[in-house]
């Protein structure tokens, strides 16, 4: 096994990340990497290990510990809301309850009777007067695109499903997924799969990087369809509000990865976690097979993709020599399956966010075990 | 019980603020001031024997007559003891053209900077005055890319230099009251708000949206996400201030969200989307023309990224809570424009 620099030794900032070489050095310094595949949860073993006070050193350094002195970094301290907003979790109406109206015009006759009912629950999620929610949700937008990405959905990449008992039916919760493909159509599978397979049916709020709000079009589009911005502020709005967020913890680092590294997770970040300890939401693991394939880049051009002020310059087999229509994805079977639900709050509390220690080893075991989920799967 | 004074009561927002003051028992008086003639719909509320609002015209960027009413024999017997600053947020319709609220008065301040210093200076050398309610502007904040950043009263200012000068006097006017919200001889409440809203299909203080109904220019590509404010609910938190014993500052929002491009158009506004380069050129017509408003509906933050207001503040201390409701509905003549319906 290839050594790894130890994570958190010395605070956040100064984390080494090594390249990934092998199947298993691809979770980075797990604390456990070494041990057994046990059946034991992985949150006892960490009880366990705070209990006993396990010396630093070795392979033990990323297990959190109490001896430990803090890190040099200081945690990111939320102010406390003075005033706790009186919240309503935003809801959805069970599919045998839902009202819509008969089919009208063209696009509503390319969607199933089935999937239409869907995409009316989905109106109770804006609330008022106006056709759109605070982050630009508009249900209208998205039924409108809505049979362009189920024809991609059923036809192009064939997705078949497994795992949809592991999101809960109401209430907030993340989708954690591993994220490849220049384009994010692992986004766009990934949340017509939810929308397709829960009841009541629920929206992924998915959350994407601050430069997309930056793009022209782009943004109104994103918008529109209910995907929001990632800000620390939005994240808590929309947790808070009882809804299904999405999220890509490897952020740019999973679509800018090499072809030789596809499916490998890169590094997590840990925002994500964070709010999950402070709201109180379930982690749902997420593997997307089929969007590492989609589009494999050959090289990354970085300084040319710095002076564009780009996140990737990529090369393919297709792009740049087909012009844009080379970044379109190659037409491969996506598979999508959900594990079971991580609940760290139980165990750790809104406090535990506080922790950076905590919130990077946390984040660690998510990637460990959506890792686990695509390897299984693959 | 208190007596008010309401500056620029001949503009809707200031209209509307002495309409909500005069129907409030609680009031004993409201006193009006306006640069123009008392608005028509003033006159019931000027026939009472006494009448409980009277009406002055003066013009609040000069200090002349600023004084000299702060220091008339009828200001002294109006007894105001809260002063309702309500900045100029210019005129829609007809009434755009004005020279009111145009060019830099005192030697390069524009006169929505000069009011509130001067209406700041006289209110607290009155010895009646006790409270003092300002409505600033919620479009003072730094936008960044985001398609609802909610924004606190804590949120950063935009003091980038490159604001145009139109949102500038806003955030100057905003500071100049922010700086004394501390004051032991009166207590200020700054009361930030979004896009107004009234019914008609009226818009008020938004930088992309002022003036009078016709076609504006967006950037290409981007349609910001606005948060509206039916003009009684900012009428109701005006009054929530003038009872609470509060001071600071307060967002006051309503609870719906609306692209700039349907604000636009539900408002007889509609905004055509345009290339950078084609608002970069309007934006230098605009500085050579010395047109304010124009440049700020053609340059700066507002016009790509959106935000949302956090208004637990306003809910906490003021008590305030939108009873307005912002949507469609279908006017006289069939058009659909947007109107503010009670919850």
């Amino acid at each position: 096994m290839t050594p790894t620099e130890p994570l958190l030794l010395d605070g956040v900032r100064e984390e080494v990340v090594e390249p990934i070489r092998g199947p298993l050095t691809a979770l980075g310094s797990d604390p456990f990497e070494t041990a057994d595949e046990t059946e034991e949860p992985f949150l006892e073993r960490l009880e366990k290990l705070r209990a006993t006070n396990v010396p630093r050193s070795g392979l033990l350094r990323g297990a959190p510990s109490p001896s430990v002195p803090r890190p040099r970094t200081r945690p990111r301290r939320l102010e406390p809301d003075p005033t706790p907003r009186e919240r309503v979790w935003a809801t959805t109406p069970r599919l045998a309850e839902v009202e819509f109206a008969e089919q009208s015009g063209f696009l509503d006759r390319l969607v199933p009777e089935s999937e239409r009912r869907r995409l009316a629950a989905l109106g109770h999620l804006v609330d008022g007067e106006a056709p759109y929610d605070r982050f630009g949700f508009s249900p209208g937008a998205l039924r409108a695109a809505f049979p362009f990405f189920l024809a991609l959905y059923r036809f192009y990449f064939r997705v078949k499903s497994e795992g949809h008992e592991n999101i809960p039916a109401e209430g907030p919760a993340i989708l954690a997924a591993n994220h490849g493909g220049l384009l994010p159509f692992d986004g766009a599978m990934g949340i017509i799969d939810v929308l397709l397979h829960t009841d009541p049916p629920r929206l992924a709020r998915a959350i994407v990087d601050r430069w997309a709000g930056r793009l022209p079009w782009v943004n109104v589009f994103y918008a529109r369809m209910g995907q929001v911005v990632g800000t620390r502020e939005n994240f808590s709005d929309l947790l808070e509000d009882g809804q299904l967020v999405f999220v890509f913890p490897e952020g740019m680092e999973g679509i800018r990865k090499l072809v030789t590294q596809r499916y490998r997770l890169q590094r997590f970040h840990v925002g994500f976690i964070e709010q999950a300890l402070r709201v109180g939401a379930p982690i749902i693991p997420m593997a997307i097979l089929g969007s590492d394939d989609q589009a494999p880049v050959l090289f990354d051009l970085k300084p040319l993709a710095r002076r564009l002020g780009l996140p990737v310059a990529p090369i393919t087999p297709t792009f740049p020599w087909f012009g844009p229509l080379g970044l379109l994805p190659y037409p491969v079977r996506y598979r999508i399956v959900y594990g079971e639900p991580l609940r760290f709050y139980e165990r750790f509390g809104p406090e535990g966010a506080e922790d950076a220690r905590l919130v990077r080893y946390l984040a660690n075991q998510v990637r460990r075990s959506v890792q686990l989920l695509v390897d299984r799967h693959r | 019980m208190p007596a008010v004074l309401v500056t620029h009561a001949d503009e809707p927002l200031g209209r509307r603020i002495v309409k909500t003051l005069f129907h409030d028992e609680r009031i004993e008086r409201v006193f009006a001031l306006g640069a123009g003639a008392a608005p028509r719909s003033f006159d019931r509320f000027l026939a009472g024997s006494p009448p409980r609002v009277a009406y002055a015209r003066i013009d609040l960027a000069k200090h002349r007559p600023m004084a000299d009413f702060f220091h008339s024999a009828r200001f002294r017997e109006a007894e105001i003891d809260t002063v309702v600053h309500v900045p100029s947020h210019g005129p829609s319709g007809a009434l755009a053209s004005r020279q009111h609220h145009a060019g830099p008065l005192v030697s390069g301040v524009p006169s929505r900077t000069a009011e509130a210093r001067l209406v700041l200076q006289h209110s607290l050398d009155a010895r009646s005055v006790s409270s003092l309610i300002v409505i600033g502007s919620a479009f003072v904040y730094r936008l960044a890319p985001g398609n609802a950043n909610r924004l606190s009263e804590a949120s950063e200012l935009d003091l980038d230099p490159n604001v145009p000068a139109e949102i500038r006097s806003w955030i100057d006017c905003d500071m100049v009251f922010h700086a004394e919200v501390g004051n032991h001889r009166a207590r200020v409440v700054l009361l930030r708000v979004p896009t107004v809203v009234a019914s008609g299909g009226f818009v008020y203080l938004n930088p992309a949206l002022s003036g009078p109904s016709g076609l504006r220019l967006r950037p290409l590509g981007f349609d910001p996400m606005c948060a509206v404010v039916a003009e009684q609910d900012v009428a109701q938190a005006v009054l929530a201030a003038v009872h609470g014993g509060t001071s600071g500052v307060y967002n006051v929002a309503g609870t719906e969200h609306l692209p700039l491009s349907v604000l636009g158009r539900w408002t007889r506004r509609p905004t055509v989307p345009v290339p950078s380069s084609v608002l970069r050129a309007a934006s230098f017509a605009a500085r050579i023309l010395r047109e304010p408003q124009l440049r700020a509906s053609v340059e700066g933050a507002h016009l790509r990224y959106g935000f949302s207001l956090d208004t637990r503040r306003a809910e906490r201390d003021l008590g305030f809570r939108p009873g307005y409701r912002v949507g469609l509905g279908r006017a006289g003549d069939g058009r659909v424009q947007l109107e503010a319906s009670p919850v």
